[in-house]
């Protein structure tokens, strides 16, 4: 089974919440990348979801924006990244992966993306296609990764249900109207509406976009399979790139962890 | 508006201003089109409730450049009553520059099966095609999803898409509007490119010898005459699409002649 969907079963089964942290490859570079990975998993992540930087990253806030171009400095493609990976496989098989990035960097690498192995990154998540699509429409037919599709607050009811029923990871319910790292969260709103997902799908349904506090972690997750924190952990990335005493980031996810449980 | 256009197109600026709307600058990535429509887009998404997102060319997901086009289609319409009373039959050829394309596919669409009509696009070449800094995605550049439109585009071999060069702002942009792409691929639309010189040279003769000063995005379509009419027979009938009116550019052409109000 694959590692993200038997992860998240898992959870479910045992009542616990998912915590996934996203970080931008090559922000501040590689081998950074790879202690912050291993620094994740020490502190109680769950799943990890690696942002594959992109020239124009249309759903992302200043501060992912900003992440993006640092790694597009450094020159760092999605073949770097899966060699990222596999590096991190070296030391750890457990612990899920979600490529996440945008339409045009993985259908310039069909082939690449075709020869992702059992041992590497379990699952694709692509922001700017319809939720309806995936990228079986633009010829990539892995098995070995599964996909996630966005769901917003402005997502008519009858599309909640052919895209619920389109990702094979899990679904990914954005929080609020506005791009990465906002912060209007309407927590009313976001209860009605996971519970309308849920209707329709028994596929894990996660929570992202502006989630900063320990409070938004713990509301959100008491209503959804789990919680993405990205902007929070790229501010911290970016703070303490030189010094790279990322002390605060372990802090930071262990508190969240705590705030899910 | 991208912070370098709003630079170079500051009476275009001023005049939004006195009709009461605000402009906001764009300051990231390359400052120009490409940066202001992912701006747009991320504006859009956070102010959806009370905001229309609307695109002024052809391109984007559909069906916007379905909508573009057919507004602009008006002009393609007119130029075929008209060529009936001056001509008595249709022209040789059409010719109109091409950014994202919209006077472009206005003015080809209706002609699309008129296949006695050659329809041009002018792309801009910048410093020439061949180094590489332009903005002529149909003469340079290959299939790529940007904006929500696959078309061609100007990407590198990880796909990323690649900053522009042309000293018009309305053809600095990396995509083209996909209906561009189709007919240039089935071969029923001819794609060129002038570079910033030939344009600049155009701007002075037009304006000099038919007292109408053309944008610099026309002034692209323009100089293509000097090489097309050596192919034509003198009896050619041959239309140029004014697509805009160059008081707009008087800044960037009086720079670029060294001269200072």
């Amino acid at each position: 089974m694959n590692r993200l969907t038997s992860k998240l079963q898992n959870l479910k089964e045992n009542n616990k919440k998912a915590l996934v942290a996203y970080l931008v490859a090559g922000d501040p570079d590689l081998d950074t990348t790879l202690d912050l990975m291993h620094l994740f998993v020490d502190s109680g992540v769950d799943v990890i979801e690696i942002g594959v930087p992109f020239t124009d990253p249309i759903a992302e806030g200043p501060t992912i924006q900003k992440a993006h171009d640092r790694a597009l400095k450094n020159n760092i493609s999605l073949k770097m990244i899966l060699e990222l990976v596999d590096k991190f496989r070296e030391t750890n098989t457990e612990t899920p992966i979600v490529l996440m990035g945008y339409l045009n960097t993985f259908i310039s690498h069909i082939d690449l993306v075709q020869s992702i192995g059992e041992n590497s990154a379990d699952s694709i998540l692509v922001v700017d296609v319809p939720g309806e699509l995936n990228l079986q429409t633009y010829g990539i037919t892995n098995p070995n990764i599964n996909t996630i599709s966005l769901i917003s607050p402005t997502t008519k009811d009858d599309r909640v249900e052919s895209i619920a029923k389109n990702s094979t990871g899990f679904i990914y319910y954005v929080t609020l109207r506005g791009v990465t790292g906002s912060s209007n969260l309407n927590i009313e709103e976001i209860k009605t509406n996971i519970q309308k997902i849920q209707q329709y799908s028994d596929a894990p349904t996660m929570a992202g976009f502006g989630i900063k506090s320990v409070e938004d972690a713990s509301t959100l997750a008491a209503c959804s399979d789990g919680i993405v924190i990205g902007s929070s952990i790229v501010e911290m990335i970016a703070d303490e790139s030189k010094t790279k005493e990322f002390g605060r980031i372990g802090e930071y996810l262990r508190e969240m962890k705590t705030a899910i449980s | 508006m991208g912070a370098e256009d709003v630079r170079r197109q500051s009476l275009n600026v001023y005049r939004i201003k006195l009709l009461g709307a605000h402009v906001h600058p764009v300051d990231s990535g390359s400052a120009t089109l490409k940066d202001a429509l992912n701006e747009a887009l991320r504006d859009w998404v956070t102010n959806v409730d009370d905001t229309y997102y609307i695109i002024g060319s052809v391109t984007g997901p559909h069906p916007y450049p379905m909508i573009v086009r057919d507004f602009n289609s008006v002009v393609g319409k007119e130029v075929i009553e008209q060529s009936k009373d001056l001509f008595g039959k249709m022209p040789d050829a059409v010719v109109a520059c091409v950014g994202g394309g919209s006077n472009a596919m206005g003015i080809f669409h209706p002609f699309i099966d008129i296949q006695e009509t050659r329809l041009i696009g002018v792309e801009a070449g910048g410093e020439g095609v061949s180094t590489g800094e332009h903005a002529a995605p149909l003469n340079d550049g290959t299939p790529g999803v940007l904006h929500g439109a696959r078309s061609y585009l100007m990407q590198d071999e990880s796909g990323q898409v690649k900053d522009t060069k042309s000293v018009s702002a309305g053809l600095d942009y990396p995509g083209v509007g996909p209906e561009h792409s189709w007919l240039k691929d089935i071969g029923r639309a001819e794609y060129v490119a002038v570079s910033d010189d030939d344009a600049l040279k155009a701007f002075h003769e037009v304006t000099e010898l038919e007292g109408i000063m053309p944008a610099l995005e026309t002034a692209h379509a323009f100089a293509y005459l000097e090489p097309l009419m050596k192919e034509l027979d003198s009896s050619a009938n041959v239309v140029v699409n004014v697509s805009g009116r160059g008081d707009k550019d008087i800044n960037t052409v009086a720079e670029i002649d060294g001269i200072e109000f």
